[in-house]
């Protein structure tokens, strides 16, 4: 295989730091520097690791979406709760139209270290994304659609590039199911016993098939081959006990070239372990 | 520039000048500011208490009768009701703007505990306070704020006293900030805005929240609650706006956003954004490190 040109910068030799902040101190009294104004919610280790693969943040961007859900749905039924499965795919498909419009608006290619903040009440479901806008270093601006979203760190979307991946976007899926009521005479034999509840196994089961599924039909939707970092939430309703949800999201991948390209990690051994470095009782020899 | 340390109090007069340094760095912090040639000089400190009293019922911001009346200067959006009936119940107009009055108390709070801490720094002759930390507390339910704001004032071995005599600041200390220098950036100054937008919803948006969008009794399909959807996108959109108008061009790294809401009333809702970062400026061109080379940790 043909090695892969380098990326970042050459390697250096160690920094004075002391000399490089009374550099950076002594550089505030120039009035006339370079107008490089960014915002970006990245840590300085986040930007750097972006920086050595020749990206930078450009923009702090956000996307919010909130969609009802109508009265009566969660009252006791049979199968999926359609309107709320619904509304959550709503919900996130207008955060994440809105922050891919901001993000070509600011210039950036892709959104990374997105949070996710979803909350699920009785009469809407509310989504909220915020990331640092992306791109390479000095290009050109793209279009809305071309913009991807990813919940991956800076950390890992540098990680994946390393490795001759690219990702696509956020693929989400979600359902909601009743879970069936049991009858009386089979309410009451169980009412003393360790049992399983089958009803609540079957309906989690249910909703977990359909929200994997369109979590998978979303990224093949956007022609990834997986998605990672997968996150799930599962569990009945605050507000509706009997009916139980399942959501799934996470960031769509593909190869960027022919093949991924293997890392092979150097291991180390930390020598800052505070046990070993603080611990009273090794300096009586015990 | 009058002379800050006239403004002090006695007692942190008297404490400056008894000798010993008192620092909020954490020992890793301290070291690598050591390392950095950044001497810590003293614990800096800024307070200011502001009262709260803006829904009080004398308010003029209440809710009032004209749709077209709350307007302060910047955002404001109205929605309409499509039903096309008039009623005491029915919100037949809805409306979302900026309190700006409310931004201006925050921003004059947390600017006078800032400038206190800065006052200090100078009295100490620092070039800098690092590691700075911001607080604002609600003291009871008496509807006031305490804002707080502190950091390590540090002096800079062999530089030049600070441009304008102002220090600079960051909310980043040691290793970070050796990193941020490193990267080609110099602290300027800490920022942070808030930014504040009232709802008052309109009979659709009062419907969707609650769930009962019906049509003559018939459950009709969700919608998004656009009224609410666009407040909080503005809310975040001004925050941003505010931080971004004290940059002068420099950018704002390593920024944090919080949002908040909270209910005055039925379909009476505030939103609050705060947004704070360093703000930074570029001393050398743009000089990438190499790919990070990776490890696995044997412990």
């Amino acid at each position: 295989m043909t090695p892969e040109p380098p990326l970042g910068g050459a390697p250096r030799e160690p920094l004075d730091i002391k000399a490089e902040t009374r550099r950076a101190v002594d550089a505030l009294h120039n009035q006339a520097h370079k107008k490089d104004s960014m915002t970006s919610d990245l840590s300085i280790d986040e930007e750097l690791n972006l920086h050595s693969i020749g990206w930078e943040p450009v923009e702090l961007v956000c996307g919010v979406s909130l969609f009802s859900v109508p009265m009566g749905v969660w009252n006791w039924g049979q199968g999926e709760i359609s309107w709320a499965s619904a509304a959550y795919a709503h919900a996130f498909e207008g955060a994440i139209a809105r922050i891919h419009r901001e993000c070509a608006k600011a210039g950036g290619h892709g959104v990374v270290g997105v949070e996710v903040e979803r909350s699920i009440h009785r009469h809407h479901i509310d989504v909220t994304l915020l990331g640092t806008a992306v791109r390479p270093v000095g290009a050109k601006r793209v279009d809305a659609a071309q913009v991807f979203v990813s919940d991956l760190s800076a950390r890992d979307f540098t990680l994946l590039q390393v490795s001759g991946w690219q990702p696509l976007g956020l693929a989400v899926g979600a359902s909601f199911v009743y879970a069936p009521r049991r009858s009386i005479g089979v309410a009451m034999q169980q009412k003393s016993q360790n049992v399983e509840l089958t009803n609540f196994t079957e309906a989690m089961y249910s909703a977990r098939e359909s929200a994997m599924e369109r979590m998978q039909s979303s990224a093949l939707s956007m022609a990834g081959t997986g998605v990672v970092e997968v996150k799930v939430t599962e569990g009945p309703m605050d507000f509706a006990r009997h009916a139980v949800g399942f959501a799934a999201w996470g960031t769509v991948v593909r190869l960027a070239g022919d093949s991924h390209r293997t890392l092979q990690p150097s291991m180390v051994v930390p020598l800052d372990d505070p046990r070993a470095a603080f611990e009273a009782t090794a300096l009586r020899g015990k | 520039m009058a002379d800050p340390a006239a403004d002090l109090p006695e007692a942190a007069n008297r404490r400056f000048a008894s000798g010993a340094f008192t620092s909020g760095l954490t020992v890793p912090d301290f070291a690598a500011c050591l390392q950095m040639g950044l001497e810590p000089v003293g614990y800096v400190q800024g307070f200011c208490v502001m009262q709260w009293g803006w829904y009080g019922i004398n308010s003029p911001y209440r809710r009032g009768l004209s749709p077209y009346g709350g307007g302060q200067g910047g955002y404001m959006e109205s929605w309409q009701c499509p039903h096309g009936f008039v009623s005491a119940e029915h919100r037949s107009w809805g409306q979302n703007y900026q309190q700006s009055w409310v931004e201006d108390a925050w921003g004059e709070g947390f600017g006078n505990a800032y400038s206190r801490m800065l006052e200090e720094a100078v009295a100490l002759g620092a070039h800098g306070v690092v590691g700075v930390v911001d607080t604002s507390d609600r003291l009871g339910d008496l509807g006031v704020l305490e804002f707080h704001v502190r950091g390590t004032a540090v002096k800079v071995d062999g530089a030049a006293g600070p441009p304008g005599g102002q220090p600079w600041t960051t909310y980043l200390a040691g290793q970070r900030l050796a990193k941020l220098i490193e990267a080609g950036y110099v602290p300027v100054s800490v920022a942070a805005a808030v930014s504040s937008v009232r709802v008052w919803a309109y009979c659709m948006t009062e419907y969707l929240l609650e769930g009962t969008n019906s049509s003559w009794g018939v459950a009709q399909a969700g919608a998004e609650i656009t009224q609410v959807a666009s407040a909080q996108m503005a809310a975040r959109q001004i925050a941003r706006e505010r931080v971004r108008s004290q940059m002068a061009g420099d950018s704002l790294h390593g920024a944090e956003m919080v949002v908040s809401d909270r209910e005055l009333g039925q379909g009476d809702q505030e939103i609050q954004c705060l947004l704070r970062g360093n703000r930074v400026k570029r001393f050398k061109d743009f000089d990438p490190m190499p790919v990070p080379h990776p490890t696995v940790r044997l412990s």
